[in-house]
């Protein structure tokens, strides 16, 4: 369990390319922080540099307040799951937890039984028959070792056994401890990945894009999973993932990256709602937001936004926010979730006719991919459970239906600069 | 009309398949002629020197007994060096089969994983250096080791030496095996609280065992079949002299007439060793043991 700092961190790679720009980050004791963003975004090499894998180019990385960029991994007492698992072919299950266990040759304490107590007791009332200085600093000695319990360097077989088959009762691999990593299947190899990662006592759990090699169907399982076994270990996770799902689902804090910069850090609920640029906008959520460049118009007071024709008035908490910021009239990209587009029955005054050009039927929704009479493409998620049957059949290609916005679920951001108006402070960095 | 092109094609196939085994059955018997005249000749006591036929007329193995110590026709010891020569070929390839395989290993394990500057010139040099044949290198290298003092009779560690001095060039086929290997293999060790030396006894070695046998038996071939090297540094001295050279001591104008079915015997018993390694090792060759260690 320990808080992981990393401070002005950066990764030059030879020949000046840099992977990481000046990554600050500050996770808190016991927190699951997830960093999420496409592929050569950075955030392997930002959890490989606190790993030890990767060297830091410039910046400090510290574990538990301790400086670790000079120190090897396997003096920063730290756990790593990685994507291919990395299990060792030729040992068996057992012996592939058992690794780290083997190699640890640390000094541990146990408490000694009361027997051993009374024996050390006796030898320090003999010595204390005779109180010579060699023999003060001898009781001195047993006194500490009274206090410390008994050392023992490395673990014994009995302890190793101990901790290997809880680790596998906890992730159900009992029955395959005899055998070797090609045996199993790719979930049972990914639990053997965890379990070595969990029978370590460390102080920092990392994983490394952990479910990317498994099918939709055993990812799903694994990720919850992951979720028990947080609760089990109860320790510092740093988990990487391009999959917005999994970020979402794991992390109490997410950390979207792109091109080596961070360009958000939040909660799932934060990221989610009040996005700081369009780039983590449009990053998480699925399908991806709808934007379009249009007109924000303050009268006096009063917001609406100009769209296809129709003004779509921006009240409740969003229209309070843009008031409290004096945002003035001006060109926009707005940003609709296509969760936050309902079809009209109507066609009132602030609807939007478009028309089908694919459907995809989901089970639990409908993705409409719609066009407007202007040519706009719009992405639109409508749930299947309120739809009855007349309009389940109107969803077919090239029909014709109304579309509503949520003024409550926009997004307003900088056509040029890609930040959202409403977002609090300034960016963590703009990636461009 | 159907029926009869599927006729002709598969005759046309009879015929295709008659002929490539008509050329391969020859090209085996011309390949095999040598091996069955030697083992022929080797069990040959009516004389020892060339006959005009192939078949020998008294067959024994006074030719093998001779090499051993033990003059069948005579009922004497032979006074016949061949197990000194044996011997000292044995040494040295037993010798270098070993450090060979150290070096190559290590070499190959370093060039691998380990980036360093100066790294792809080093790998440059050495793939341009090991293009020059090796005998090149003879008259220098006898000097160093004449100085030394590691020729003639003391030609086995001058061999040894130089064989497994040089061995760091044939990398090579062990760093392809490496590259092969998940290099997330070393870094989960690694984070697991290994040290490299760790890394490298712990995972990557038991999981080179094909590679290092492959390397064991090319190793041990060198210095068992070496002739010319061998020939220069022992410098006909019959302590210091391999097999190969003193069997081809026998084949001199001098001693054929009376030596040629002792070189016979002596070729089958050098091919012995060689016959037994391959048999029991080659299926390590194709046994490929990374299996299960990523996504497969």
């Amino acid at each position: 369990m320990a808080r992981v700092q990393l401070e002005n961190v950066k990764k030059i790679y030879q020949g000046n390319v840099t992977a990481v720009h000046d990554f600050n980050l500050d996770i808190q004791d016991k927190e699951f922080v997830v960093f999420v963003g496409p592929s050569g975004c950075g955030k392997s090499t930002t959890l490989r540099m606190i790993a030890g894998l990767e060297d830091i180019s410039e910046g400090t990385c510290k574990i538990d307040g301790e400086v670790v960029n000079d120190l090897q991994s396997k003096d920063r007492h730290i756990s790593m799951v990685f994507q291919n698992y990395a299990l060792y072919p030729h040992l068996t299950v057992f012996e592939n937890m058992a690794f780290p266990l083997r190699l640890d040759k640390k000094i541990h304490y146990y408490p000694w039984t009361e027997e051993e107590l009374r024996n050390i007791d006796n030898k320090i009332a003999l010595l204390k028959q005779n109180e010579t200085p060699k023999n003060k600093k001898k009781i001195a000695q047993l006194e500490q070792s009274k206090v410390d319990g008994r050392a023992v360097k490395g673990y014994s077989q009995d302890e190793i056994f101990q901790k290997v088959t809880e680790a596998a009762k906890v992730l159900g691999i009992t029955q395959y401890l005899t055998r070797k990593p090609k045996a199993l299947s790719g979930g049972q190899r990914q639990r053997v990945a965890i379990g070595r990662a969990m029978v370590k006592d460390c102080k920092v759990f990392l994983m490394d894009e952990p479910l990317s090699n498994l099918d939709a169907k055993l990812r799903n399982q694994m990720r919850s999973e992951i979720i028990l076994l947080r609760k089990k270990i109860n320790t510092t996770f740093v988990y990487v993932t391009h999959d917005q799902t999994e970020a979402m689902t794991l992390g109490d804090r997410i950390v979207v990256m792109r091109d080596g910069f961070i360009m958000q850090v939040g909660t799932p609920t934060q990221v989610f709602d009040m996005p700081d640029n369009l780039f983590v906008a449009q990053f998480i959520g699925a399908p991806m937001m709808n934007t379009f460049k249009t007109n924000l118009v303050n009268e006096g007071g009063k917001y609406h936004v100009e769209f296809f024709g129709a003004k779509i008035p921006v009240d409740g908490e969003k229209g309070e926010a843009l008031k409290k910021k004096g945002i003035p009239s001006r060109e926009i990209l707005l940003g609709v979730r296509p969760e936050h587009i309902n079809l009209s029955k109507d066609g009132g005054a602030s609807s939007i006719p478009v028309t089908i050009e694919v459907n995809e039927m989901m089970g639990s929704e409908y993705h409409l991919h719609v066009r407007t009479e202007d040519e706009t493409k719009i992405i639109v998620r409508i749930p299947t459970i309120n739809l009855t049957q007349e309009e389940r059949e109107s969803m077919v290609n090239g029909n014709k239906v109304n579309l509503t916005f949520e003024s409550k679920a926009m997004h307003f951001f900088d056509p040029i600069s890609e930040i959202n108006l409403l977002a609090d402070g300034e960016p963590v960095a703009s990636g461009k | 009309m159907q029926e009869k092109r599927s006729m002709s094609l598969s005759a046309k196939r009879r015929a295709g398949n008659i002929a490539s085994y008509v050329v391969l059955i020859l090209i085996s018997i011309i390949w095999i002629i040598p091996f069955v005249f030697l083992v022929l000749q080797s069990f040959r006591c009516e004389s020892q020197g060339l006959t005009g036929y192939v078949m020998p007329q008294q067959w024994g193995i006074n030719n093998y007994a001779y090499l051993f110590g033990w003059d069948m026709v005579n009922n004497c010891a032979s006074n016949c060096n061949f197990l000194q020569w044996y011997l000292n070929t044995f040494i040295i390839a037993v010798c270098v089969a070993v450090g060979q395989t150290i070096m190559q290993i290590m070499m190959a394990y370093a060039l691998s994983r380990f980036r360093f500057r100066l790294r792809k010139p080093l790998m440059n040099l050495m793939l341009i250096l090991g293009m020059f044949p090796g005998f090149l290198t003879m008259i220098v290298l006898y000097q160093v080791l004449h100085t030394l003092g590691l020729t003639g009779d003391n030609a086995v560690p001058g061999l040894i030496i130089v064989s497994i001095a040089s061995s760091g060039m044939g990398y090579y086929v062990v760093k392809g095996f490496l590259d092969t290997m998940p290099k997330s293999l070393d870094e989960a060790a690694m984070v697991d609280g290994a040290t490299r030396f760790q890394v490298f006894y712990k995972v990557i070695l038991p999981l080179c065992k094909p590679i290092i046998i492959y390397t064991v038996l090319t190793a041990f071939m060198g210095p068992w079949g070496d002739f010319i090297f061998a020939r220069t540094i022992a410098l006909g001295s019959q302590t210091g002299m391999n097999v190969a050279t003193g069997l081809y001591s026998w084949l001199s104008a001098a001693n054929i007439s009376t030596h040629f079915t002792y070189f016979c015997a002596g070729g089958v018993i050098v091919a012995i060793p060689v016959i037994v390694l391959f048999l029991f090792l080659q299926k390590y060759y194709v046994e490929g043991v990374t299996g299960g260690a990523v996504k497969g």
